[in-house]
């Protein structure tokens, strides 16, 4: 039996925000569907309509022409439309089929029995015994999987559901939801990545500021079609730059770097030596928990490890805490924008505030010079284009380009003379990604070095100079970019072996 | 169903405004219990909230015990502010009152102006001290503070009975369990003929402007501030944060023993075995009602100062045992504890109403 969801003239108005504007859609089963936007187009918004989180102030939507009322979670499961989000609804110290029978209707034995089907069916290997905290991000999406197939879903809603996916695990999950395809459950797949359209999705709609902006099939389409859709702009392709650091200097160099925890959620670093030349981007590249977070402590200074020699501009810098390590014009920028770099409750200058190099006179004997911070803030809205400039603004009011763009100012505006950042883009929008990559780039042209830490392989591609991989903390051969394709990377990623 | 949500932005004047909405539930709350047990409820309120301030004693009583709860407090919030848990202030008053006492023991036949300070001074080291117990553990073993500095009060409290009983008790005192009385010049001076309100208000006032300027002001205050909301972003930055800990400890600890010594140098005179009627976990709720911060302080404190009064008042005219007090203070974190809940936090109940539930 076909499945023939349509989505009509549905509307949502927040205060101050369209979030979707005269939406309409079509879909049948049988195909793999995206819904395409950048962070904000209003994607997320029209899937909560869909799956009752939110009611729409206007229109409707039919399933098999029956028009639904969906008015809470709970109709949207009544009516077989399954929902996986992105953040995972599981309960961490239960285990799977404690989880898996919290809103099950039938006695445990049979939903057992049940799950054991779906297992065997889908070739998923998952103990349904442990606690779910022991899983990996991609088998908790599983589980999350599971309990919308135990209903035997019509439609299946994925919610950007790769953010969280090693490459193995995202490619198990394309296998997975080709076959739910094929025995006919109707797949939305969400997302702001382009290339996962083009490999996974049968046609594409692109949303833009809550409209829809184009609807066609994914084979007319390319990576540059599609990101032009989305963004509604030209993108000026950023070139990248020719190799100019063969016979630099070395600026910083790590010698002898190990790490070893007692927290099994934690990476050992086992021996890491490499180093970086002026002007020169070193793209550190791994599939994320293979150590990449312990490095960044490290390199920062917030983990500080016995027997580890950081040579940084001559000096030996591995003793030092983050601040002091700035004052020799080192910059950090951490993955965790959001809990980490800033403090969301925090004013944007007293955010400014947190890197407080010494020629800074933001606190000068020890008070607080807030007129300095203040216009040091508003020099660094108005240099990055960041969305505002109100520095009274809390931060958590800031979109996450906006604030990824005022970590960055805050780092760069001391001119350092080394940036390690640890995917600098993650999760915002092209537009953001973009201006983000150029102003990397225009620090290595000014002879800066960079370290970029990322997930991101296309990323890595296009900024470094030199790219090694991490994996299960430990570093692979260091090689020079123009070297590399994707698929080398892929391998080493992998844990594989080239040459 | 219930589903409960965190609500986006809370609008700061809600912020403040919630702990005297938790004291307008404390007096219904109260007036309820008085009702209960048999009292005409309005009547009852008076004498607990009115009787005691009517006069100019009963004011000046209210400072006296506002002074105590208002420099503790002061102190906790330094701590409380920069995720640091110090339970044990009263352990912290009880030290500083041993050192600050013992000083005074000292000079007990002597007389000088210089004898006051170094009393005063001495209980502030010895609060201070005495907080860095669980500070250093903290820091260097990873304890709980919670727990160190809560089991520390047990540990002076017994110290200070084993002084006033043993080595520190009045020769001439018929073995009653206290000291000699203090010379008058390790005495806080009296402000007025007649009252006992002293001059250690003047210190709880430096307190709270000290704290304001060093918490809104410094770099220090800074640190603190962003280490209460992220301890990892104050990692990011570089803080010392082991320093910090122990920063704040001190500056607690010391006012906690400033708070000692006024009671002992201020009314009571002397050590004995009960120099307070735990200010110091008291002051706890006083820190939190007034929000953390150092103009808040001071009206919290008047305000759990007048739970005291009104239970002293309530013993005599209603014959209601004066533990009463202790009810109200319950009552004030519990409406506060909840009134914040419901500001940080919306509930909903989804089968009754059909509004959707945004993000």
């Amino acid at each position: 039996m076909t499945t023939d969801l349509r989505i009509s003239n549905i509307s949502k108005i927040y205060p101050g925000c369209i979030a979707n504007d005269n939406v309409s859609l079509q879909f049948k089963s049988g195909k793999i569907y995206a819904l395409l936007g950048e962070n904000g187009a209003g994607k997320s918004t029209l899937v909560k309509i869909l799956s009752g989180v939110v009611s729409p102030d206007n229109g409707e939507v039919f399933l098999n022409e029956k028009n639904l009322k969906l008015s809470s979670p709970l109709d949207a499961k009544k009516n077989k439309i399954g929902m996986v989000f992105q953040h995972f609804n599981l309960f961490e110290t239960l285990s799977v089929f404690e989880n898996l029978s919290i809103d099950a209707t039938e006695d445990n034995k049979s939903l057992r029995v049940r799950i054991n089907e779906i297992l065997k069916k889908y070739n998923f290997s998952i103990d349904l015994d442990v606690p779910v905290l022991n899983l990996s991000a991609g088998h908790k999406q599983k589980v999350e999987i599971i309990r919308c197939l135990l209903r035997s879903p019509k439609v299946l809603i994925m919610d950007e559901p790769t953010s969280v996916l090693t490459e193995q695990e995202t490619e198990e999950l394309f296998i997975s939801l080709k076959k739910f395809c094929d025995e006919g459950i109707l797949i939305i797949y969400i997302t702001h990545k382009l290339k996962e359209v083009l490999s996974l999705c049968d046609e594409v709609a692109v949303m833009r500021k809550g409209k829809v902006v184009s609807v066609s099939q994914t084979q007319n389409e390319k990576i540059e079609t599609l990101a032009n859709k989305m963004v509604g702009q030209k993108l000026a392709k950023i070139k990248k730059k020719i190799n100019i650091s063969k016979n630099k200097d070395e600026i910083f160099k790590v010698k002898h770097l190990n790490f070893y925890s007692d927290d099994p959620f934690e990476t050992n670093l086992v021996n890491l030596n490499f180093s970086v030349k002026k002007g020169e981007c070193l793209g550190i590249a791994g599939i994320s928990g293979n150590g990449q977070n312990e490095l960044f402590q490290i390199l920062s200074g917030e983990i500080i490890t016995p027997d580890t020699s950081i040579i940084f501009r001559n000096k030996e810098i591995a003793k030092l805490n983050p601040k002091q390590r700035r004052e020799y014009l080192m910059a950090f920028s951490p993955e965790d924008r959001i809990s980490q770099a800033a403090v969301p409750e925090l004013k944007i200058y007293e955010n400014v505030a947190l890197n407080n190099f010494k020629s800074s006179n933001f606190f000068e004997k020890g008070l607080v010079n807030e007129k300095k911070i203040k216009e040091h803030s508003k020099k660094i809205l108005s240099d990055f284009s960041v969305n505002t400039d109100n520095v009274e603004l809390k931060s958590q009011f800031l979109s996450g380009g906006n604030l990824q763009k005022l970590i960055l100012g805050r780092e760069l505006i001391t001119a350092p003379e080394l940036l390690i950042c640890y995917n600098p883009t993650w999760g915002l929008d092209v537009g953001a990604i973009n201006y983000i990559h150029e102003t990397l780039i225009k620090i290595n042209d000014q002879e800066k070095s960079t370290i970029l830490i990322s997930t991101d392989t296309e990323e890595l591609l296009k900024l470094s100079d030199r790219i090694v991989v991490i994996y299960k903390g430990k570093l692979s051969k260091i090689m020079p970019s123009e070297e590399v394709t994707p698929e080398k990377l892929g391998v080493l990623m992998g844990g594989g072996s080239i040459d | 169903m219930i589903k409960i949500e965190k609500r986006n932005d809370v609008p700061m004047v809600l912020y403040f405004f919630t702990p005297f909405i938790a004291i307008i539930l404390t007096i219904l709350g109260g007036g309820i219990i008085f009702y209960i047990l048999g009292f005409n409820p309005i009547e009852a309120l008076k004498f607990y909230f009115i009787t005691p301030i009517s006069n100019l004693y009963g004011f000046s009583e209210l400072l006296l015990k506002a002074t105590p709860l208002c420099l503790i407090a002061i102190g906790l919030s330094f701590c409380f502010k920069s995720n640091n848990w110090n339970i044990g202030a009263e352990g912290q008053l009880t030290f500083g009152a041993i050192v600050g006492g013992g000083v005074a023991l000292l000079f007990y036949n002597q007389e000088g102006f210089y004898i006051l300070p170094l009393v005063i001074l001495a209980g502030a080291i010895g609060g201070m001290i005495f907080a860095l117990i669980p500070a250093v553990l903290k820091t260097y073993f990873n304890t709980n503070e919670i727990l160190v500095s809560l089991m520390l009060v047990y540990v002076s409290k017994l110290l200070l009975d084993y002084l006033v009983v043993g080595p520190w008790s009045n020769p001439e005192g018929f073995n009653f369990p206290e000291t000699r009385q203090f010379n008058d010049s390790s005495r806080m001076p009296l402000l007025f003929e007649g009252l006992r309100i002293h001059a250690g208000i003047f210190l709880a006032l430096a307190a709270v402007m000290l704290s304001w300027f060093i918490l809104y002001k410094t770099y220090l205050g800074f640190q603190i501030k962003v280490s209460g909301l992220s301890l990892k972003t104050a990692k990011y930055a570089g803080f010392k944060g082991k320093t910090m800990i122990l920063v704040v400890f001190m500056i607690s600890g010391a006012c906690a023993g400033l708070a000692g010594v006024g009671e002992i140098t201020g009314p009571i005179g002397q050590l004995h075995r009960m120099i307070s009627p735990d200010y110091g976990f008291t002051a706890i709720i006083v820190a939190f009602l007034g929000r953390l911060n150092p103009f808040g302080i001071i009206f919290a404190s008047l305000v759990v100062a007048l739970t005291y009064l009104g239970a002293e008042t309530a013993q005599i005219f209603l014959q209601i045992p004066k533990y009463i007090g202790q009810v109200f203070q319950g009552m004030i974190l519990f409406f506060l504890l909840a009134s914040d809940y419901l500001l940080f936090f919306k509930v909903k109940i989804l089968s009754l109403k059909k509004n959707e539930l945004r993000h």
